[in-house]
């Protein structure tokens, strides 16, 4: 880590600031809920003072704008998706398992962080509500510093700051891009230990950002693919390398509660065993909580991140447990207005993604100067008609006419990959999300890419009025951007943009440990992955890095179990 | 808060299974003996209480109940191993552990839940 960076400030940081003044936390919303009167010590799922704050709050006549969002309970006010936990006696508990470190959620930052606590001497659980470990993309993202100019580094940290829009917390990016190449390179040795076929692709993958102000950049980038094989499976072989490490995992077992002495330390968790019976899980030193983002609990992502409600959901079962968790354990959420994550690399090639082809809208009109970036596409294509559907259109003609853009071709052999109308085998895709046309009219592309086939035909002529001027009037797009769509056959990429994640959290300092609402440390509780706050702050995750995601999540699992293990 | 409909909750389907919750308790709480309009097991002179207990308490029924008639889950899985593309019940999001109730509703019209994501054109009984 950079040590002009590392100086211990006696005030928090401007990022940290901000999150304990706007975020959520049981504090600040029953301090709104209640007019103010609330603002006690309210640690311990049975504080008293919570008691007598929720039963203010549950009588105030005019309750405010607050309410119809949430409800006042016996513990507390409450938001619907924050279900207050209710107290488990310890006559339910079945059985008491004691660990030095508890992780729950086995994905791309818990495996990583039960690994690496138990390569630095600690017995440790993994507690997992699904049957297995889970977790999807390919790519995760690590500086090589050893290939990398000093200057590259931090030029890169500002990039990626200023892709957050400067409103995430500058040390964990430095942490990331000063720890990210030992952590990337260790997941891809130690997958490799449990039978995964993970390649390193190393700068190769990052040809866009080997340069940055000029600074030249090296980088380790783990691939756990082609398609359909995927982080996911790549996770499960990193499992079995923990299990021989001595990790003990406990599947098909959702955590249910976080087990919280008086003075607000957390002490373990308890789950629930296939037979709906209670297993505590005692954590001397820390649990670590890594169960992923909230995007299928409609409430909670209706109310951070009102962006996504009509846009369609890439994963099951992402229903936000850690966060409730966090939130009664005192964590606060960051404020509204969450990074999110959308993208389609199914439908067609991922390298032609951003290639600004004539766009158009689910009905066929253009609606976007092209050079916009899949990433961002759905800013325009949030409401309930378009759901993140839009196509690329091009002609016979896309090798030639585009092949000085950025990006990548796909020729049109293999493309057939990519069309379920062709009736050849697919390989390196999703063979159920593949979504490429080609037809030989625009009126027949525009029925296969579910347009409506007279809105095309308009659009496609003007789009070559515009193209024969030599001037796009109508969304500015750049001159050299511009090529006509007059050749047959005719080509249409119809992608369709979900959430693949949520990217915004919970308030944590750089131990990757859980802030209260006056920002002290809770001891035991580390939050990682897309739990963990404060790495974004965008309205969009970048894609300035490949894999940034998937690298954020395997390094600070790394660092984050190491730090446990050695409480 | 506006009412939700199952098809706006398409997308999240945990979140269905919320609404099916709904669906079920409305069928616990309907009198013993009186057979539900939409239920296929009371068709076949199943009983309320066979699969909701007799506590009476408004309840979704657990996967565990199901498998008490229906086999073990890995059973099941063999049994549908065949079905194309991909076999329901056992696959890579899941293994053979979903939840019966995510697909198969008992008071509503079943729902294929691959549907939202893949072309995975299921029949759900």
């Amino acid at each position: 880590m950079s040590q002009d960076h590392l100086k211990e400030d006696k005030e928090p940081d401007p990022y940290t600031q901000q999150v304990l003044e706007s975020g959520l936390s049981r504090r600040s919303f029953l301090a709104r809920a209640a007019g103010g009167a609330a603002a006690a010590g309210l640690f311990g799922l049975s504080g008293a003072p919570a008691l007598a704050a929720g039963a203010r709050a549950a009588k105030t006549p005019n309750p405010g704008p607050d309410a119809a969002f949430g409800k006042s309970a016996d513990g507390g006010a409450t938001l619907s998706f924050l279900p207050k936990p209710r107290p488990i006696h310890d006559r339910e508990i079945k059985r008491t398992l004691t660990f030095d470190v508890v992780v729950v959620g086995a994905g791309a930052s818990g495996v990583p962080a039960a690994l690496s606590a138990a390569e630095n001497g600690a017995k440790v659980a993994v507690i997992q509500k699904a049957p297995f470990a889970l977790s999807q993309g390919n790519t995760g993202a690590g500086v090589d510093l050893a290939t990398s100019e000093k200057a590259g580094v931090e030029a890169l940290v500002a990039r990626l700051i200023a892709d957050s829009n400067h409103r995430c917390n500058p040390k964990l990016v430095r942490q990331w891009a000063y720890h990210s190449g030992e952590a990337v390179k260790w997941v891809v040795d130690r997958a490799r230990q449990g039978g995964s076929p993970v390649v390193d692709q190393g700068s190769g993958a990052q040809r866009a950002i080997l340069k940055v102000n000029g600074y030249g950049m090296g980088y380790v980038t783990s691939f756990f693919g082609p398609k359909p094989y995927t982080t996911g499976d790549g996770m499960r072989a990193l499992a079995k390398t923990a299990e021989k490490a001595g990790v003990r995992f406990f599947y098909n077992m959702p955590a249910v509660q976080l087990v919280q002495n008086k003075a607000g330390e957390i002490l373990g968790v308890i789950a629930k065993d296939p037979d709906g019976q209670y297993v505590k899980f005692l954590a001397t030193k820390g649990v670590i909580l890594a169960t992923g983002d909230y995007q299928n609990n409609k409430a909670m992502s209706d109310y951070f991140i009102p962006d996504v409600k009509h846009l369609g959901r890439k994963q099951l079962d992402r229903n936000g447990d850690g966060f409730v968790l966090a939130y009664w354990a005192g964590g606060v959420f960051e404020p509204i207005g969450h990074t999110k994550m959308l993208h389609d690399f199914d439908a067609g090639p991922a390298s032609m993604c951003d290639m600004p082809f004539l766009a158009v809208d689910r009905k066929g009109r253009r609606f976007v100067n092209e050079t916009v970036e899949m990433s961002l596409m759905n800013n325009y294509l949030k409401d309930p008609g378009n759901a993140g559907h839009y196509s690329q259109i091009f002609d016979a003609d896309y090798m030639t006419q585009a092949a000085k853009w950025p990006g990548k071709l796909v020729p049109p052999e293999g493309l057939k990959h990519y069309m379920p109308d062709d009736p050849g085998a697919k390989k390196g895709v999703f063979a159920s999300q593949v979504n490429t046309h080609v037809a030989d009219t625009i009126e027949d592309l525009a029925r296969k890419i579910e347009a409506d086939p007279a809105t095309l035909a308009a659009t496609v002529k003007r789009y070559n009025e515009l193209v024969a001027s030599g001037k796009d009037s109508d969304f500015g797009k750049p001159s050299d951007r511009l090529v006509p769509v007059l050749k047959a056959p005719f080509y249409g990429i119809h992608r369709r943009v979900r959430l693949s994640a949520i990217c915004s959290g919970m308030l944590v300092d750089e131990n990757h440990q859980a802030l209260d609402a006056d920002g002290r440390p809770i001891k035991g509780l580390f939050l990682v992955g897309n739990l963990g706050g404060g790495f974004y702050g965008g309205v969009d995750y970048p894609l300035t890095v490949f894999g940034l995601s998937l690298g954020r999540c395997y390094t600070f699992g790394y660092l984050t179990g190491r730090h446990v293990a050695k409480l | 808060m506006n009412r939700i409909t199952a098809r706006q909750w398409a997308a999240a389907p945990l979140a269905a299974l919320l609404v099916l919750m709904g669906a079920a308790s409305a069928a616990a709480a309907a009198p013993q003996g009186k057979a539900d309009r939409m239920s296929k097991h009371a068709d076949k002179g199943i009983t309320c209480a066979q699969c909701h207990g007799k506590t009476g308490k408004k309840a979704v029924v657990p996967k565990k109940q199901c498998l008490t008639c229906h086999g073990e889950t890995k059973d099941l899985a063999a049994r549908t191993a065949d079905v194309k593309p991909n076999n329901p019940h056992e696959n890579r999001h899941l293994g053979t552990e979903a939840d019966c109730n995510r697909c198969h509703h008992e008071h509503a019209a079943s729902e294929n839940l691959c549907l939202p994501c893949h072309a995975f054109n299921f029949q759900v009984p």
